[in-house]
């Protein structure tokens, strides 16, 4: 998929995946999402950069309210994000998400951390989820660890398991928040690659990542926050060639120093 | 406990240097010195008194004393056991409704937590042994013992299991939030496994104070080790001696189960909480 490819969002008549509108949300005395409005179309990859404490993290746990927020509203294919019990539930289940610290559920191994969604809450046969979770992990690479627990894994194996794990849901979107943030930097490529594969084939993908590399590869939009609003939008190459604001020229140099 | 110990201490103090280790080791052979003193003192005193005499110790060569104290022993390990079974059932429940989100679960909850925690066994114990049974409830002194002791202990076992849930980090529940699981399947499915996990440590160390709770049997006249080892006395009029032994016999159980938590937390990796 290349960059110069309609955004979904721009093709007429179509129901973006994900949308934000005027979401607002307090940390208590803190305003950390300022009238955040946002589309992502289907098969978009949309890469959100920003300092820390920008608000970027927040934004993208909101889509699938790991973060509540405190007005506006979250549309997931054109439908409002319910905001509780068995719906909310179902809604996670459709969209997939990747933490900075991978959150691999310890007690269970590699392939029982892939299988855990599809047979606890999408009723799979054991049998069937186990065929498709080694398929995953052969995918993205890490299928002959299998059977070791977490721990025993580096932390890029570790992430390619998370994306395994989720993709195993088959979702309708996937969010990424700082997938390699938290990686030894010669892991960092490893899961960048099963990300672009990803984004190759057509999945809607939000990403938070300072890797502009990968931005620039395969990001159809770049969205620049700070303090909470969402200051700068447009192509990769616009954003990273001539950024427009003064906070995203500091920003960029700072990041650019090394 | 040595390996924790010894751990803590590296975490607490650097490496002593040249200097530091002379004074420990004065300070060492002083205390040494002043323990061989206190024990000297001590058998002196006994022997003075008369309590070293053959009369007093005799009886301990005698199978039917070994018999009737080993009837003793298994009784406080049936107390101990069958407390230990429902303070673990029973805090667990505790915990559960502890950490509900429903107040009509989880204030009631805190409520009986903190009675038992802060309500002494003997107390409970006197409750089941005179007040149970004028409301016409028969009981055995088995369960006079048994329930009270298991009682006061799920209270404490209720914020060991809580500490444990605690310790599961957050991102563990998120991760299965987002795969879409359900609050109950997150707690029995994520949350539990792990939390117990944690904790299993923690409960056999805590099995130490149930065993010794087990002691206060003789108010209801269980015959356990320590009522058993009463009889001894009033038969032989051998107190200090009949004590000493039952006192190394209770040391050596505690210290066994405590091993075995040290050897559980070793082999798992994790830390004992208190």
């Amino acid at each position: 998929m290349s960059s110069e490819q309609n955004t979904g969002s721009e093709v007429a008549g179509q129901v973006p995946m994900i949308e934000l509108r005027h979401v607002e949300k307090h940390f208590g005395d803190l305003h950390v999402l300022r009238d955040i409005n946002l589309k992502v179309g289907k098969g978009e990859v949309l890469v959100v950069i920003g300092p820390s404490g920008s608000g970027k993290s927040t934004m993208c746990r909101t889509i699938n309210r790991l973060e509540t927020i405190d007005s506006g509203e979250i549309l997931i294919d054109g439908k409002p994000l319910p905001e509780e019990g068995r719906e909310l539930a179902a809604a996670r289940a459709e969209l997939g998400m990747v933490f900075q610290s991978f959150n691999l559920f310890a007690h269970r191994t590699i392939l029982d951390n892939v299988t855990m969604g599809p047979i606890e809450v999408q009723g799979v046969p054991r049998k069937e989820a186990e065929e498709s979770a080694m398929a995953l992990l052969e995918r993205v690479g890490v299928a002959e660890q299998a059977a070791k627990v977490p721990a025993q894994l580096s932390g890029g194996q570790q992430q390619r398991v998370a994306i395994a794990r989720s993709l195993a849901m088959h979702p309708k979107a996937m969010m990424f928040d700082e997938p390699t943030s938290a990686l030894d930097p010669e892991m960092i490529n490893e899961v960048l690659e099963v990300m672009v594969e990803l984004a190759r084939g057509g999945m809607t993908m939000v990403v938070v990542t300072h890797e502009m590399s990968f931005a620039r590869r395969v990001a159809n939009r770049v969205v620049f926050m700070a303090d909470g609003t969402i200051m700068e939008e447009g192509s990769p190459d616009e954003f990273f060639d001539h950024p427009t604001t003064e906070r995203a020229r500091d920003f960029l140099d700072s990041i650019k120093g090394h | 406990m040595s390996a924790q110990t010894t751990s803590m201490r590296d975490a607490l103090y650097e490496a002593p240097g040249p200097k530091t280790r002379r004074r420990i080791l004065i300070g060492t052979v002083i205390a040494g010195i002043l323990v061989c003193l206190l024990v000297f003192l001590v058998v002196r005193q006994f022997y003075v008194t008369g309590q070293l005499s053959p009369k007093y110790w005799s009886f301990f060569t005698r199978p039917t004393t070994w018999r009737f104290l080993w009837d003793g022993f298994l009784g406080t390990l049936k107390v101990a056991a069958v407390a230990g079974a429902i303070s673990l059932v029973l805090g667990l429940v505790l915990m559960l409704c502890r950490t509900s989100h429903l107040k009509a679960l989880n204030v009631p909850a805190r409520i009986v937590i903190e009675f038992f925690r802060g309500v002494p066994s003997l107390l409970l114990v006197y409750f089941f042994f005179l007040v149970v049974p004028q409301y016409g409830i028969k009981m055995s002194s088995f369960w006079m013992i048994t329930l009270p002791v298991g009682l006061a202990a799920s209270g404490v076992l209720a914020e060991v299991f809580r500490a444990g849930v605690n310790a599961v980090p957050k991102g563990q529940v998120e991760a299965a939030m987002s795969l879409g699981m359900r609050p109950s399947k997150i707690t029995f499915k994520i949350v539990l496994p792990q939390a117990i996990r944690f904790v299993i440590p923690s409960l056999i160390s805590q099995f130490v104070v149930v065993v010794k709770d087990t002691t206060v049997a003789y108010v209801v006249s269980y015959p356990d080790l320590l009522q058993n080892a009463r009889v001894l006395i009033s038969n032989y009029d051998a107190l200090v001696s009949t004590y000493f032994v039952i006192a190394v016999i209770y040391i050596i159980v505690n210290y066994l189960i405590n091993r075995a938590a040290v050897t559980v937390s070793r082999r798992t990796g994790v830390k004992i909480i208190k």
